[in-house]
C-alpha cells in the first residue's frame, strides 16, 4: 500500500476533467448531490400498498405524492420489482380504467431553502439533470415538468417509452433560469411532476422545453401514454435523482436511515402508545420528534387520553408533541404530518 | 368541515389549532402547515367552521 501526497489534481491540459473510476469529482458529485429524497423509493411509512385510490394524496412510498383527478381508480404500491442495483419502485397500477381522464401525474415538491445552490434567477443559474428509471405496460410518451411555485414558472420535456414491460433509464438536463429566484425558506419551491395521462384541461398547449411562465395547458402537452385507459397498465419508477449540471452522475445511495431521517422532516407515525406524565389533575405527553419537521405538523391518532385540556394538541412545536389531556394520559398510533 | 377548538381554558387565549373533523386532524395554525393553508382557503371560499362546545 502506498499513499499520494499532493496539492492538486489536474488533468493532462491542466484543466478539471480528471476522472476516478470514470466519474469527475466535482462539487455536482459529492454527498448530498440528489435532491430527490427517497428517489430509490426505501422508505414507506404509511403503508407498502394501497387499494382503491380515486383521489390525489401521499400514498406509500414516502415523499412521492399521486395526484389523481377523475381518472379511474389505481393500486399504489412499493414494488420490488427494480433494476439491477435497486430493491423497490413506485407502481402505479390502473385498477378502474377511463378513456377521458382528468389527470394522473406523481409530483415530488421541494423546499426553497433545499435549492439555493442551484442560484436560480441569477446570472450564475446552473443546470439540472434528471434521472430515473421507468418500467410501463406499454409505449408512449410521457411528460416531465419542473414548477417553480414561487414564481409560477415551468420547464418541461417528453419521455418516451420505447420498449413495455422493459426497465429503461432516462435522463433529461434542464437549462438554468436567470428569471425568478426560489424563496429561502420552508415553503414549497420546486416541485418535479411526471403527468402520465390528462385531459384538454392540461394537454392543448405546447411542451414548455425552456423556461417560462406557467400554464395548465402546457402540463401535458406532451403526453399521448394513457396510463388510465385499460386496467392491463402499470408503470413503475425508482432511481429518480435531480442533480446540478449538465450530466447525469451514478444515483446516490443513501442509508436507509439516512433516508428515513429525511422522510421524517415531512411525516412520520408511531404503532403503539406514548405515555406522559400526570400534571397537577391532568395530564402531559412530551414527546421529541425522530427530527425536527417542516412546519408544526398536522396529527391524527386512534386513541388519546381524554379530555383534551387547554390547547390539547396545541403545545406542540416543529421539534416536540406536547398534549395537555386527562390524567394517567397516552396516545395511540399517532401521525404526524408536515408535507409539502 | 373542520371545528374550533375554543379558549385554552390554562392561559385564556384562542387555541391555535382547528379540528378537521373528516379525520378529527388537529391542524395547527402555522402559515407553513399545507393543511392549515387549506383552511384558510376554505375560509376565504366563505365558509364557517362550526363553534366551539
Amino acid at each position: 500500500m502506498s499513499s499520494i501526497s499532493v496539492n492538486a489534481i489536474t488533468d493532462a491540459n491542466g484543466g478539471s476533467t480528471t476522472s476516478i473510476n470514470s466519474v469527475t469529482p466535482n462539487v455536482n458529485n459529492l454527498v448530498g448531490k440528489n435532491l430527490i429524497i427517497n428517489g430509490a423509493m426505501q422508505i414507506a411509512q404509511r403503508g407498502t400498498s394501497v387499494t382503491g385510490v380515486t383521489s390525489g394524496a401521499y400514498r406509500a412510498v414516502d415523499r412521492f405524492k399521486i395526484m389523481i383527478g377523475t381518472a379511474g381508480t389505481w393500486t399504489i404500491s412499493q414494488d420490488t420489482d427494480a433494476p439491477d442495483g435497486f430493491g423497490n419502485s413506485l407502481k402505479y397500477n390502473c385498477t378502474t380504467a377511463t378513456a377521458s381522464p382528468t389527470y394522473v401525474f406523481l409530483e415530488h415538491r421541494m423546499e426553497g431553502q433545499m435549492l439555493q445552490q442551484l442560484a436560480k434567477g441569477t446570472t450564475s443559474a446552473k443546470k439540472v439533470t434528471l434521472s430515473f428509471y421507468v418500467k410501463c405496460s406499454k409505449t408512449g410518451n410521457f411528460q416531465v415538468n419542473l414548477r417553480d411555485k414561487d414564481n409560477s414558472r415551468i420547464i418541461g420535456n417528453v419521455v418516451t417509452i420505447s420498449s413495455a414491460n422493459t426497465w429503461e433509464k432516462k435522463t433529461i438536463t434542464f437549462d438554468g433560469d436567470t428569471t425568478g429566484t426560489l424563496n429561502n425558506d420552508n415553503g414549497e419551491s420546486l416541485t418535479l411532476e411526471m403527468f402520465f395521462d390528462a385531459g384538454s384541461t392540461f394537454n392543448t398547449g405546447a411542451v414548455p422545453t425552456s423556461w417560462q411562465t406557467e400554464a395548465a395547458t402546457k402540463r401535458a402537452a406532451g403526453v399521448t401514454l394513457a396510463l388510465a385507459d385499460s386496467t392491463s397498465n402499470y408503470i413503475n419508477i425508482t432511481g429518480v435523482q435531480l442533480e446540478a449540471g449538465s450530466s447525469a452522475t451514478e444515483f446516490e445511495h443513501r442509508q436507509y436511515g439516512t433516508e428515513l431521517s429525511l422522510c421524517q422532516r415531512y411525516y412520520w407515525e408511531i404503532t403503539g402508545n406514548i405515555y406522559g406524565g400526570d400534571w397537577s389533575t391532568a395530564g402531559m405527553i412530551s414527546h421529541p420528534y425522530p427530527v425536527e419537521m417542516r412546519a408544526v405538523p398536522t396529527f391524527t391518532y386512534d386513541v388519546i387520553r381524554t379530555p383534551l385540556v387547554g390547547s390539547g394538541f396545541g403545545y406542540s412545536s416543529t421539534k416536540h408533541l406536547g398534549v395537555y389531556c386527562g390524567a394517567n394520559p397516552y396516545v395511540s398510533n399517532i401521525k404526524a404530518t408536515a408535507e409539502l | 368541515m373542520y371545528k374550533l377548538l375554543g379558549i385554552d381554558e390554562l392561559t385564556n387565549d384562542t387555541v391555535q389549532m382547528v379540528n378537521r373533523l373528516s379525520d378529527n386532524a388537529h391542524i395547527p395554525f402555522d402559515p407553513a402547515n399545507t393543511d392549515y393553508q387549506e383552511y384558510l382557503e376554505w375560509l376565504a371560499a366563505g365558509n364557517t367552521p362550526e363553534a366551539a362546545e
